[in-house]
């Protein structure tokens, strides 16, 4: 092994970050990324994410502690040297004039080129390089401000990775991203990462960062804490992360839930299969447990024809329901 | 961001248009004086008679000069600024600089209470002051706030500042003093001399020709500047650059032809649409050629050809400007400049 993949390039020492010196965000903060590394960054609004980022950037100054990159500390490096080491998105989409993607990518390029900005091939080579890396080329010509939300996280990461630095930093790449967008854009960081960047993010979606990050930092009443994202798991970190508003986290199925109110217990009995799982997480959704023996109201699923109906025995009267979704109304309404 | 042969085309095409929208504007006027006397004067086969001369040295090609100077100073100022700023409704003159040199011509034209100083260096001179002042004033500002968006917002609040102090000094000023600042401030073309367009010169034109090699810097402030800082582009520095620069082509042209409104904002957009392009290396020179074209049209349009009557340039600019505007952003949906 090569002694300078040991070296981490990022070692955050007893660092404090905040915006001015009366309100302190973080402090005492020892944290490092080895290279080759995918950090997602978790924690709940306002615990100072962004804040952590952008010290880490040079953007902010770092208050108390020491800041790191590369062995040296952020506060000695030249702005052009910095941005060949350290490339940025934030969370917020700036608001851009008419450019097209292919300007927005070229872009990145700015700390490589001289002082007319005029790009030679390698230049050239690299923004094709993030280009196809991001898989953007059938929106190359469109206006950035044209784009969708999903379209644009991408463009601004090819930006960054044009940049061609060895660690990238993202602030929040998959807000506001459907659910097939935000895998697809944490499959691609994965992929950044096995072709040799290292990559710290923030994000809301730990369910899809835990698939591809080696590393979780976790912010958490006013600590953070590093280590694989089952190390934390195992540690109970993640435990009481939402405990404030009412979601807990389900260490076997390995995901957050909502704690639901508990309305009692059904007789569940009929057709088993996918249509009795189905009923089954509706019913836990409304706070219902179930049961094959006990439980009131009863309920019945039967085939009919194509399709399924359900029996509801209470008080000695029977309704039948032709879906869920009836059932359910019924339920909460003789609550 | 390559150079693309389209857009150099219609800079070639502009440049033929301004050559020859030159040509027309140094023949009309009421003394007819015609390309071939011209010609056969700087041959030396036929000499124009002296009343010819002075009226082509001292009144035409002084003014045509000036246009285009301001027609190029202004739009790149707003260019500056509107990138600066990410604002597309930001002009030469969001940061109050009009406003420092309108107080600087209200202060001696009000309180001088001589209409015949309009024409003078006196006026000139003090308005230039009123511009350096605000200059002085944001230049300090910018090095001690951090949001960019302060400081807009302060510029905005000197500029109301001021023309709060030239309204008291409006209502207190007699009849003809008034009438004097009023004209002023419609904006005139005609008034400078061949010193003084000297001194525009040596003011604007190495500032604009400065301005062509940092189109780099401004291409970095397009995402904002905690990008172009990401990006190893210096901050304070940019901001400093372009203060100054802003200040000194947009005081130097107002305190010598009065206020000119809209081109400063409207051109920039123009040229925009025309070569739909964001990079500066092509947007800077541009908007310098597409502004001296517009203001030169301004300028013939301004003397009604075939009158002896003169319109005040600041309504021209405007009158001529506007339906191009609206047309570009109303009837063109690619016209989304911002």
């Amino acid at each position: 092994m090569e002694p300078a993949n040991t070296d981490p390039i990022v070692n955050l020492e007893e660092m404090t970050i905040g915006y001015v010196p009366e309100s302190v965000l973080l402090e005492g903060i020892n944290l490092s990324v080895m290279p080759g590394e995918l950090v997602a960054l978790v924690g709940r609004n306002g615990t100072g994410k962004s804040t952590l980022l952008r010290s880490i950037m040079g953007l902010l100054p770092v208050m108390e502690g020491e800041c790191r990159l590369f062995g040296a500390s952020v506060r000695t490096y030249d702005l052009r040297r910095r941005a060949r080491m350290v490339s940025y998105v934030s969370s917020q989409v700036p608001a851009m004039p008419s450019i097209t993607v292919r300007e927005l990518v070229s872009l990145g390029r700015m700390p490589h080129t001289g002082w007319t900005g005029r790009q030679n091939r390698e230049d050239r080579d690299m923004v094709r390089k993030a280009v196809r890396e991001l898989s953007i080329e059938h929106f190359l010509d469109r206006k950035v401000d044209q784009l969708s939300d999903g379209e644009c996280h991408r463009a601004m990461i090819a930006r960054a990775f044009s940049q061609d630095t060895p660690l990238m930093v993202l602030d929040e790449p998959t807000a506001f991203l459907d659910i097939p967008n935000k895998y697809e854009l944490i499959r691609i960081l994965s992929r950044l990462r096995d072709g040799g960047k290292s990559i710290i993010f923030s994000t809301h979606d730990l369910e899809t960062a835990w698939l591809w990050a080696d590393k979780f930092w976790v912010i958490h009443r006013g600590e953070i804490r590093e280590g694989a994202p089952e190390d934390l798991g195992m540690r109970g970190v993640f435990d009481d992360l939402f405990a404030d508003s009412g979601i807990t986290f389900d260490r076997s199925e390995r995901r957050f839930v909502p704690y639901f109110a508990p309305r009692g217990t059904v007789r569940l009995t009929g057709k088993g299969g996918a249509v009795m799982n189905w009923t089954r997480t509706a019913l836990d959704r409304l706070g219902f447990k179930t049961d094959q023996d006990t439980g009131d109201p009863a309920i019945r699923i039967t085939s009919q024809g194509e399709g399924y109906c359900w029996q509801v025995i209470r008080h000695q009267t029977e309704k039948t329901f032709d879906s869920i979704y009836s059932l359910a109304r019924f339920l909460i309404q003789v609550e | 961001m390559k150079f693309h042969s389209r857009s150099v085309l219609i800079l070639v095409l502009l440049v033929l248009l301004l050559v020859f929208l030159f040509l027309l504007n140094i023949r009309l006027g009421s003394v007819r004086i015609t390309f071939s006397e011209m010609l056969d004067h700087l041959t030396g086969s036929h000499l124009l008679t002296d009343e010819q001369l002075i009226i082509l040295k001292k009144i035409r090609f002084p003014r045509l000069v000036t246009a285009m100077l301001a027609g190029a100073a202004l739009p790149v100022c707003g260019l500056q600024m509107q990138t600066l700023f990410r604002n597309p409704l930001a002009g030469p003159y969001v940061l109050g600089i009009s406003s420092g040199a309108s107080f600087g011509a209200a202060v001696v034209v009000l309180s001088a209470g001589a209409s015949g100083m309009v024409a003078s260096w006196g006026l000139a001179l003090s308005s230039w002051m009123g511009a350096g002042l605000v200059m002085i004033l944001l230049l300090f500002v910018s090095m001690r706030i951090k949001d960019v968006m302060t400081i807009l917002i302060l510029g905005i609040m000197f500029s109301s500042g001021l023309n709060a102090i030239i309204s008291i000094m409006q209502y207190f000023s007699d009849a003809s003093a008034l009438k004097s600042f009023v004209i002023w401030s419609m904006g005139s073309l005609g008034n400078v001399t061949g010193s003084q367009l000297l001194m525009i010169s040596v003011a604007v034109i190495p500032v604009l020709a400065g301005t062509l090699f940092y189109p780099k810097m401004l291409n970095g402030l397009v995402l904002g500047e905690e990008y172009a800082l990401s990006m190893g582009i210096r901050i304070k520095r940019s901001r400093i650059i372009i203060f100054a620069t802003t200040s000194i082509l947009a005081g130097t042209v107002t305190a010598f032809c009065g206020p000119i409104g809209f081109i400063g904002i409207a051109v920039p957009h123009i040229t925009r649409y025309l070569l739909n392009r964001a990079d500066h290396r092509i947007l800077l020179p541009a908007t310098m050629i597409i502004g001296m074209v517009i203001m030169v049209i301004s300028d013939i349009v301004s003397r009604l050809p075939g009158t002896d009557r003169i319109l005040p340039i600041n309504a021209v600019t405007s009158l001529i400007g506007i339906p191009v505007v609206i047309w570009l952003v109303i009837l063109n949906r690619k016209s989304q400049a911002f």
